[in-house]
């Protein structure tokens, strides 16, 4: 008898125990898969920078002085805007004025300037909310390599203040962050087509001394070995170019159909009016 | 008999708890930690400061382990979590004993959630605030394993003891290239505290919270453990650079780390053959206190000296880094044969500068990021597909067409005409 109670409660908790250690596992596979729910936390520099989709709310939790990163993905001929509304904590424990700042890089960690929007926005100390925003020049498909334009690839945001009373650092604070990205159409379709700026996160080969050792680090065996590189963000659905399609195929059919019809009108014309003059068959 | 019995229930009782184990996934799991695993310490400060009772009413100590109670219980399994106390055990007023005062409270490794809750309970507010000493011995307790390191110090109170100073032991620590952060929590508003945790924070690229109310407490810390387990464990690969390209290292594609001092010039080298495109960004952090104007400077150049591309940014201001980057495409070879690699040297430089009193060693740290990707030649013409767009077009087509069509119809009048005559 007692010895059946003991199997009883031994099986009784291991199955507790199994329960317990199964539930969380799947609500965690659960969430994996679904993919689509809004990231809740954000990076603290570049390598860590949350990914977000573009047209995703993403949340997070933080002090106020932290750096907050966030990365999401662009494509040839569209124009990103990233919009940030920050939560700040209440006046009554704050001791003056903010300057909340959102700065964008591009795959390079290259600063990007904001063509639009406010990126720099001073919150008084009575404001509860302060909202920064930038919106990027249009993506390009190619550029020189000396220049700065955006190109396609992954586009970091860094979210902070940038002046605040030093009373102030710690308080904490909730951000949420949307980046859009709006299409600009055939007007500025490009060509070209530069391998997307979407920096690999791996660590790199042990650093070799001279050229030979280099050689077994070159990046061609890398490649080759890595394989399966983790990058700062998954490629768009529809693709990192603007695809083949542009409303500049209808402007020069349209074109080209207009000159066939001049050409025939031209030379229409110099047969002058002989043509008609011509007899009926059966007269 | 009775003996017997009880043998026997015993091993009834062991072989189900075997079967269980057999199934169980977690104990599956909790046997085989894998060896990049995420290490997190815990640093409390239990000095006599933590008795006051100012957090939502209650004792700073009792806001702490009731934190901990919650953190403990929401740890993720692969998180390898340890806890430090510093000021636990001297109550005197031997400045010498009470800062050597701090012990390894529970092992870094995967948490038996009742003990360590039930070594938390047994802490009392005691003796002094060695917070340098508590790194230190945090650090220790952290080395071994691939996997990221954090620390999470949770005080109340400024080093009581001066020396070592917290801070640079904090930089001291990121820069043994183990790839430790130290995230601060203040359980007051009091100003040196603030000055001095935001100082290790910033140090090892860390956050700072203040904490004024008992769930804040616990919040942050659960998401500072969770992100641990989030963080890739991708760290970068360290490497020296050299003061001339001559003598530079040969990075090859990935993350590198690095660290330089104020004012000077670091080179490494790349190789990238014909129909291929260099990408280097570099970032250099403020891990100290820098003045407010600062640059930074990553140009490409040939063994030759002749430099390719630039890229550069400067900025002024409140900063945790400050970065740039470069593209340098290799044109492909008149003959396909050519395949040599070029060497490319990268030359890295920063403008920051620091008031005298900021200490000038270790250098600030920076991150290499190189890529070698396929390049794709200059297009042909920059609209798409050589389209193009607008009523000038239309007006060019039509006019176009129009003349050609005159053209035509003239030259077949006169070739009738010319054979007419003929």
């Amino acid at each position: 008898m007692r010895a059946l109670r003991t199997v009883g409660a031994v099986l009784t908790l291991c199955t507790a125990a199994w329960l317990s250690a199964v539930a969380p596992a799947a609500a965690d596979s659960g969430d994996g898969k679904d993919g689509k729910d809004a990231p809740t936390e954000a990076g603290t520099n570049f390598r860590t920078a949350t990914e977000i989709e573009p047209g995703q709310k993403a949340t997070a939790a933080a002090s106020t002085g932290d750096y907050l990163y966030w990365v999401f993905p662009a494509a040839a001929g569209q124009v990103p805007k990233v919009e940030a509304t920050l939560k700040l904590p209440d006046g009554a424990s704050r001791h003056g004025s903010a300057t909340w700042q959102l700065d964008v890089y591009d795959g390079l960690r290259r600063h990007q300037p904001c063509a639009s929007g406010a990126p720099a926005r001073r919150a008084a100390q009575q404001d509860a909310s302060v909202t920064v925003s930038c919106t990027l020049r249009q993506v390009r498909s190619w550029s020189e390599r000396w220049a700065n334009d955006p190109l396609q690839g992954a586009y970091y945001v860094r979210l902070t203040v940038v002046d605040l009373p030093a009373q102030d650092l710690g308080l904490p604070i909730d951000a949420d962050i949307e980046a859009s990205v709006r299409d600009t159409g055939g007007a500025h379709a490009d060509g070209g087509d530069v391998t997307p700026l979407n920096p690999a996160l791996r660590a790199g080969p042990a650093p070799g001394t001279d050229s030979a050792q280099a050689d077994g680090a070159s990046p061609d065996s890398e490649d080759d070995k890595g394989g399966d590189v983790r990058h700062a963000v998954a490629e768009p659905e529809d693709g990192w170019g603007s695809g083949w399609w542009s409303d500049r195929w209808v402007w020069t059919v349209i074109g080209a159909a207009l000159a066939a019809l001049a050409g025939i009108g031209g030379y229409t014309l110099t047969r002058g009016p002989r043509a008609p003059s011509r007899p009926p068959i059966d007269a | 008999m009775i003996i017997k019995k009880r043998l026997a229930t015993g091993a009834l009782g062991l072989l189900a708890a075997l079967a269980c184990g057999l199934i169980s996934p977690s104990a599956a799991l909790a046997d085989e930690p894998a060896a990049d695993s995420p290490k997190v310490e815990l640093v409390l400060d239990v000095s006599g400061s933590m008795r006051a009772r100012d957090v939502d009413g209650d004792s700073r100590m009792a806001a702490a382990k009731q934190a901990f109670n919650e953190v403990l219980d929401a740890t993720p399994e692969e998180v390898r979590l340890g806890i430090r106390t510093l000021g636990a055990n001297y109550p005197g007023k031997d400045r010498e004993a009470g800062c050597r005062d701090s012990e390894r409270l529970y092992p870094v490794g995967q948490v038996d959630r009742t003990e360590a809750k039930a070594a938390v309970a047994t802490l009392r507010p005691t003796g002094w605030t060695p917070i340098g000493l508590a790194l230190r011995g945090a650090s220790k307790d952290l080395s071994g394993g691939e996997g990221t390191r954090r620390i999470v110090l949770i005080t109340d109170g400024e080093d009581s003891c001066g020396l070592p100073d917290p801070c640079d032991v904090a930089r001291e620590l990121a820069a043994q290239g183990t790839h430790l952060v130290v995230d601060t929590l203040g359980l007051t508003l009091d100003r040196k505290v603030r000055e001095q945790l935001s100082c290790i924070a910033e140090a090892t690229g860390g956050t700072y919270t203040a904490i004024q109310h008992r769930d804040q407490l616990s919040s942050r810390i659960k998401q500072l453990v969770r992100r641990s387990a989030d963080t890739p464990v991708e760290a970068p690969t360290p490497v020296q650079g050299a003061a001339q390209c001559a003598k530079a290292p040969y990075l090859g594609s990935g993350l590198y780390s690095d660290r330089e001092s104020f004012g000077e010039h670091r080179w490494y080298r790349m190789r990238v053959a014909p129909g291929q495109e260099l990408r280097a960004s570099a970032s250099v952090a403020a891990d100290r206190a820098v003045d407010p104007d600062y640059g930074v400077l990553l140009r490409a150049v040939t063994p030759g000296g002749q430099e390719l591309v630039r890229g550069s940014e400067a900025g002024s201001g409140r900063t945790d880094v400050i970065s740039s980057g470069l593209r340098y495409p290799v044109a492909d070879a008149d003959d396909d044969e050519d395949t040599t690699a070029r060497t490319v040297c990268l030359e890295l430089s920063q403008s920051f500068s620091a008031p005298a009193s900021v200490k000038r060693t270790p250098g600030l740290p920076v991150e290499l990021a190189v890529d070698v990707v396929d390049n794709d030649d200059q297009p042909a013409d920059v609209a798409a597909f050589g389209l193009g767009r607008g009523w000038v077009l239309l007006a060019v087509l039509t006019v176009g067409g129009l003349l050609v069509g005159l053209l035509w119809g003239w030259l077949a009048r006169w070739r009738v005409t010319v054979w007419r005559s003929n």
